[in-house]
């Protein structure tokens, strides 16, 4: 599987959501990382086929998806970030329906529905209308729906957004069991997830990509060191002003910082290894905050 | 594709709304329907006045007593029995049970006498006793005189610029046409279901809106969207399904309500007279439309079905468009509602006569002259809108398909 995004473009009344975008995408799990309004989401609805790209092209396998049409649709499995769903319908019913729009035939259908209830831990809420689901619960029916076609590319925007740590874990999991043999693209703001599933990073930042590669490569690629410190209370403040500050942690000697520098901040500082959050303030500093602010 | 339209059916059934919307229908349906058989009344020889099954069964015993062809010698029979009751001791005094108990004797041959009212009296008015003065010698111009009173009204200042020669020709020639004598029974029960049924139909097709005008929109507000139109037939087939769902209800709804008004006013007010000439009847006398009361009913419920389909496949297409169910369950106030504040402008008559809340009237809409001359063709309004809406709902289906289809999200 084979997804080419040339010169893919977005523009609502002027503003670029998407810039320019050229970039392949081949079997594997992509992390999409970027802050809120990076344009994420408008790239991953213009995959799914549901906003057409201003100027530039989408290819799968060399063919445009807009002219593929269902038969580029019939490849695709998407959980979309606000997952909306039919409240009086049942797990099961819900399931049905979404393979009937997806053109699975009745009897396949019913098998595969069972399989994926089992798969994501529905068993027993098979009969359950949706609205009664819990938050966890209904982004487990969503990814299941995402699956029933068996996908080869399967596109998930936000998945684990406002999940609990527990339901977190296990969607993550799960999306790693089903990532196998296909091209998975996840979108998220929460770091840990990507460092977790993704096999290569995307950073996205004002409609474009500004950094792509493996975990690995884009730690060692990060033109700045980490360090950690442990400062006295009142140096905090010109720290923090001069620093992109990724951790700050109070301890009865001081205050714990994790800098992201050139140069050694303190004395006292120690070089440490990045972690992708490190990477994630270093390219996004500004969008998390003011300008050298903390995470 | 059934499948996916059993789904769309269910997403409208199982939503709380629905229960009210039926709930709705169903009070609708027992509210037109005891007043359409309050509608029929009978006044028995003590003068009381009785409404229901056995008034029906009464009122019909009576008036069949007349029930055959309407001949001379029985318009003369009806002008002897009226002058008889009218110098009996009932009649004549001023006590209203014992001018009930007259009337009660009248019951019979009233619809006949009503007939000669309007025979001999001038086209624009009604006079209640113009029967009265009827004489023997008179009579036999009866149905003459129909045509006569329309010519002389086509014919007056008042009149002339509003129709045209072929207009008039077309008028007198429609008159001429009706075949005469008529023959005549009791049809209460059709004109009791004739009278209330646009009130059922507008009412069916308001309270359907709330049924359908989420159909399209609901995936939007839900955002179920995104999964909709990403799944392989989103963009085709599941449309199409959502299109069957929507005329499934539309029609179910529709024939149910129908089907359930006509079965209950039919049952109680029996189906006598169904093959008679409208024009025996008080209210239908000047139509042109030459045609039984179960043709009537046949021509009305069909424009009903027509006028609910087009009009809730506008809401549809609004909902569609806009995305909100709020707009889209507005359509049918204000397709109803607006004509009827604009009646009462003369100059816009032409107009208010082709919209589209006229299907929902045709058993009165029959009893107008809308004329509109195409050519060399004169044409009546009614036959104009049956075409025009279904050449419009026509087009309607497929725009619905291509504006939902082509859906972007934002």
């Amino acid at each position: 599987m084979n997804l080419v995004l040339d010169n893919l473009t977005k523009e609502f009344g002027g503003f670029a959501a998407v810039d320019h975008i050229n970039l392949t995408m081949t079997n594997g799990v992509y992390g999409l990382l970027g802050v809120n309004g990076a344009g994420k989401t408008t790239l991953m609805r213009m995959l799914c086929t549901l906003l057409k790209p201003t100027s530039g092209n989408i290819y799968c396998n060399g063919k445009d998806i807009f002219q593929m049409d269902g038969e580029y649709r019939n490849l695709l499995g998407y959980l979309p970030q606000d997952f909306g769903f039919y409240p009086e319908f049942t797990v099961k019913d819900y399931l049905l329906y979404i393979a009937a729009i997806k053109g699975i035939r009745p009897a396949v259908a019913e098998k595969r529905a069972k399989e994926l209830i089992s798969r994501v831990g529905l068993t027993k809420v098979t009969n359950k209308k949706l609205k009664k689901l819990s938050g966890g619960m209904k982004r487990r029916a969503g990814i299941a729906q995402a699956m029933l076609n068996n996908p080869p590319i399967l596109i998930l925007d936000e998945p684990t957004a406002g999940l609990d740590p527990n339901e977190r874990i296990r969607f993550r999991n799960l999306i790693s069991e089903l990532s196998e043999e296909r091209l998975v693209l996840l979108s998220t703001h929460i770091v840990s997830d990507i460092e977790y599933i993704a096999n290569k990073i995307l950073m996205m930042k004002d409609g474009a990509i500004v950094n792509e590669g493996t975990l690995d490569e884009m730690i060692s690629a990060m033109p700045e060191k980490v360090w950690e410190c442990i400062v006295p209370q009142q140096s905090v403040s010109a720290l923090t002003k001069r620093y992109k500050v990724s951790n700050m942690k109070s301890e009865h000697s001081g205050v714990n910082l994790r800098i992201i520098s050139a140069e050694k901040p303190c004395e006292t500082a120690i070089c440490v290894h990045p972690s992708l959050e490190d990477v994630f303030l270093y390219y996004f500093g500004e969008k998390a905050g003011d300008e050298n602010d903390t995470l | 594709m059934m499948k996916m339209t059993r789904f769309e059916l269910k997403k409208i059934f199982s939503k709380p709304v629905t229960k009210i919307v039926l709930i709705l229908l169903a009070v609708s349906l027992c509210v037109v329907s005891y007043f359409a058989i309050g509608y029929v009344d009978y006044v028995d020889e003590n003068g009381e006045k009785s409404t229901g099954i056995a008034a029906a069964s009464s009122l019909r015993e009576a008036k069949n007593e007349w029930a055959g062809y309407i001949t001379d010698d029985v318009l003369q029979k009806v002008l002897e029995e009226n002058a008889l009751i009218n110098n009996s001791e009932e009649y004549l005094s001023t006590d209203v049970i014992e001018r009930e108990k007259a009337y009660s004797k009248k019951q019979g041959f009233s619809d006949i006498r009503e007939m000669i009212n309007w025979a001999f009296g001038s086209f624009q008015e009604y006079n209640y006793y113009r029967a009265d003065s009827v004489s023997q010698e008179e009579i036999s111009s009866f149905y003459d005189r129909r045509t006569a009173n329309l010519a002389a009204w086509l014919n007056s200042d008042e009149q002339e610029s509003r129709f045209s020669e072929p207009e008039r020709q077309f008028l007198i020639s429609q008159y001429e046409k009706l075949e005469t004598p008529f023959y005549y029974e009791y049809a209460d029960g059709w004109a009791a279901l004739l009278e209330y049924a646009p009130t059922i139909m507008m009412l069916t097709v308001l309270i359907t809106g709330f049924l359908v005008s989420g159909i399209f929109s609901d995936e939007i507000q839900l955002k179920a969207d995104s999964i909709f139109f990403s799944a392989r037939l989103g963009r085709n087939k599941a449309v199409t399904a959502k299109i069957k769902a929507g005329f499934i209800v539309v029609t179910s709804v529709y024939w149910s309500m129908i089907f359930l008004y006509s079965g209950i006013v039919l049952a109680v007010l029996g189906t006598g007279g169904a093959n008679q000439a409208i024009q025996t009847s008080f209210a239908n006398w000047k139509s042109f439309y030459n045609i039984t009361y179960l043709q009537d009913y046949l021509l009305t419920v069909s424009g009903g079905y027509l006028g609910n389909l087009f009009i809730l496949f506008l809401s549809m297409l609004v909902s569609a468009k806009t995305r909100s169910k709020a707009l889209a369950v507005t359509i049918p106030f204000i397709l109803l509602f607006i004509p009827s504040f604009l009646s009462g402008i003369s100059v816009l008559s032409e107009v208010l006569a082709l919209l589209p809340d006229q299907l929902l009237q045709v058993c009165t809409a029959i009893k107008r002259f809308n004329l509109y001359q195409l050519g060399t063709k004169v044409v009546d309004a009614v036959p104009i809108i049956f075409a025009m809406y279904f050449i419009l709902f026509c087009i309607l289906l497929p725009v619905l398909y291509q504006v939902y289809r082509k859906t972007e999200l934002k």
